[in-house]
């Protein structure tokens, strides 16, 4: 099964859209324009348009009708529908109130077996759970449709407390395997964990001026880095999902500079020290001053 | 050759765009595979597709390219465009459009010969210049339209009718399945896919501790996936550490791992040769070309079900025996989510609470090294370390004592 194939290329997207316009007769050149920068590259609509108004692609008149008769539309690709099939099996789909009608002969992709997520965390929220998939999909409609919701929450630290506000996000966290759902228009919390959600419910629509929590990665660090061990490599991986900056200082040395969101440096103290001695995080000085402080403690508590 | 930004073949880009991904501090001159020109057209190519996510550094050195993604405020995986960049020709996509429109519904069935009428009566001749499509031309195109699903072929008497095969409806619930499961399955590429069938919409799902890097290696994990389902063999061909010259093995593939806290995706395959459970990183498999069906798969796919018992990681060891590791750590005053976190934490063996103040972790793993890393982050709690692997435990005492050093830690 050809996966990097131009049917699923943003050229084809893009004449796509153009030809829906000229079946209808509606199609401008500003909207060639238009449709290339949004379904396409940056430059893409050079070549688009230079390749249908000079008719090497036979699909365009130069009075901008089309010779198609209808909207264009092309049926799922057997790669689309084995990869569909395959998802159906994964216990996260319990979530969506779907049950996806796909033939009979189609043989999923992979099975959930097939394909083994390490170095998650146990404690996973539980997407099997009736309570917890009427939590989610009440969300997710709030989400979609821009509805306040008042929900009754249960924290980590075992507060109880009621909240109405209106939910835009449902983050999931593959490490964690739980998902959050961040709201706005709210005084306690930005983010609240779905499993801690005891009952929620929609009570009407969201504003839409609603004041959204600040998840910027503002803050930074720089660490410099010595590759031994393959450090360089497991570093710049490790932390590949945050804005950076990099560059070699000398030989072997490198100078990295990543920028994070404050709720998450505890996490972060914990992510570097886990690469020991090859990391030296040199700025800003608060940042030192959390690693040298664990690393006091660790001293005094010595090690048997 | 005039420059495009399309590509014939994702391989070329695909080396390119994990150095500007995941490394970025390579200057112009330190890529040395291909010519100059190249990397300025393949720069040029992945500039074009990651737009914003580009950036540059200057130095006295020269300017060095990265690619910079925030993946918790990006909603969709960057990389997936560059998945949407192969080449074809005038002729390809004049047919296909054609094609598709001439098949409009699953009830239209028609031949070879008046397929071939039609696209040149009612289609070309509107042109000035029309184009000739000869029938073997349309042939070849609905044939490799059939292999993937997208015609049906049906004989009657002597003549090959073609069809397009019922829809399956797209609904909006559809969208937020692609939409999630696009950045957390395997193969989301083909979830980008699907979610391109639908309108623009603001995103519902965002991600945290998000990798994309994986994206990089969905040719060669669709492959993989095909020979899994199909219990067949495989020849890979890959990059061995070190920078040595492509090498070739012929192996069983039983299972991908993907990792949650980096985002690479293993193999694990049963070597033919060596006749052993070996792992290859994704990222530098090339290529894979699918063989034979095998009889031994069951047999060891069951092996490696054992073994996963004792891996704390990916690695396997080098001698296939286990070590023992176990360490204690301190749990102060309200500190109980120290315990917490050793039970959500641990991938394998046991966490023992000794006392009020203590807990002990234990386990038998493959490869002790591997642990260390996760025994790092309990750094100011660590009462004792006990490994069979002595050489491993003073390591891992000497790096602890490296860091008192680096960050000038006296008696305090």
């Amino acid at each position: 099964m050809e996966l990097f194939h131009e049917i699923y290329g943003v050229y084809y997207k893009s004449v796509s859209e153009m030809l829906s316009l000229a079946v209808k007769g509606e199609l401008t050149e500003k909207d060639m324009k238009s449709i290339c920068d949004s379904c396409a590259f940056t430059d893409s609509h050079i070549e688009i348009i230079s390749a249908l108004k000079s008719q090497r692609w036979k699909l365009i008149r130069s009075d901008m009708t089309t010779p198609l008769k209808h909207e264009p539309t092309v049926p799922l690709t057997a790669l689309e529908l084995s990869w569909l099939k395959a998802i159906s099996l994964d216990k996260r789909m319990k979530l969506f109130d779907i049950d996806i009608a796909l033939p009979d002969d189609i043989e999923p992709l992979f099975l959930p077996e097939d394909y083994v997520v390490f170095e998650q965390y146990k404690d996973g929220d539980p997407f099997e759970d009736e309570h917890y998939i009427t939590i989610f999909r009440t969300l997710l409609k709030a989400v979609r449709e821009h509805k306040k919701v008042t929900v009754e929450y249960n924290s980590n630290k075992g507060t109880h407390r009621r909240i109405t506000g209106d939910p835009y996000e449902l983050e999931y966290s593959e490490k964690d395997d739980k998902f959050r759902v961040k709201i706005a228009d709210c005084r306690f919390a930005d983010v609240l964990n779905l499993a801690g959600i005891e009952k929620c419910d929609i009570i009407g629509s969201a504003r839409p001026s609603a004041q959204k929590g600040q998840f910027s990665s503002e803050e930074y660090f720089i660490a410099e880095l010595t590759d031994e061990r393959n450090a360089l490599e497991r570093f710049m991986l490790h932390f590949s999902h945050f804005r950076k900056e990099a560059s070699e200082i000398s030989d072997n040395h490198y100078r990295i500079k990543i920028f994070y969101d404050k709720s998450d440096e505890t996490e972060l103290v914990i992510r570097v020290l886990s690469f020991g001695q090859f990391i030296k995080i040199t700025e800003p000085q608060s940042f030192v001053e959390l690693i040298r402080g664990r690393l006091i403690m660790q001293k005094k508590l010595g090690i048997r | 050759m005039a420059y495009s930004e399309l590509i014939k073949s994702f391989g070329r880009i695909r080396g390119y765009m994990k150095e500007f991904y995941i490394y970025g501090f390579k200057k112009r001159n330190e890529y040395t595979r291909r010519s100059s020109r190249s990397y300025d057209n393949e720069r040029r190519r992945i500039e074009s597709y990651f737009g914003d996510h580009m950036g540059y550094l200057r130095s006295k050195d020269g300017k060095n390219v990265f690619i910079s993604v925030d993946t918790r405020s990006t909603h969709k995986n960057p990389i997936y465009k560059a998945l949407k960049a192969k080449s074809f020709t005038d002729g390809d996509i004049t047919l296909h459009f054609i094609l598709f429109d001439i098949l409009y519904s699953p009830e239209i069935s028609l031949p070879i010969s008046e397929i071939t009428r039609i696209i040149d009566e009612d289609y070309m001749q509107s042109f000035k210049k029309p184009l000739t499509f000869d029938e073997s031309t349309i042939r070849k195109k609905l044939r490799e339209y059939a292999a993937m699903g997208l015609i049906l072929c049906e004989k009657i008497g002597k003549q090959t009718y073609y069809r397009r095969p019922e829809d399956i409806p797209l609904s909006d619930e559809i969208r937020y399945v692609a939409e999630f499961f696009s950045e957390v399955s395997g193969c989301g590429a083909v979830g980008s896919y699907l979610l391109d069938r639908f309108p623009d919409e603001t995103p519902v799902f965002s991600f945290k501790h998000h990798y994309i890097n994986g994206a990089l290696d969905s040719e060669i994990l669709c492959e993989l996936f095909c020979a899994i389902r199909q219990k067949c063999s495989v020849r890979i061909g890959f990059e061995p550490r070190h920078g040595k010259s492509e090498e070739t093995a012929d192996v069983l593939p039983l299972k991908i791992y993907s990792g949650a806290q980096n985002g690479r995706q293993y193999l694990f395959a049963y070597h033919l040769r060596w006749r052993r459970i070996c792992s290859y990183r994704l990222e530098y498999i090339n290529s894979v070309t699918v063989g034979k069906p095998s009889d031994i798969f069951d047999e060891q796919l069951e092996r490696f079900s054992e073994m996963q018992k004792h891996m704390w990681g990916v690695s396997l060891g080098r001698s296939a025996q286990t070590e023992h590791v176990e360490f204690t750590v301190h749990i102060g005053e309200n500190e109980e989510y120290i315990y917490k976190r050793l039970l959500r934490e641990k991938r394998c063996g046991e966490v023992e609470r000794i006392d009020e103040q203590t807990c002990k972790f234990s386990a038998d793993i493959y490869d002790t090294a591997e642990i260390m890393p996760w025994i790092r982050t309990f750094i100011c709690r660590i009462e004792s370390l006990t490994f069979s692997n002595r050489t491993v435990e003073n390591r891992l005492r000497q790096d602890i004592e490296e860091m008192y050093r680096l960050y000038d830690i006296g008696d305090e």
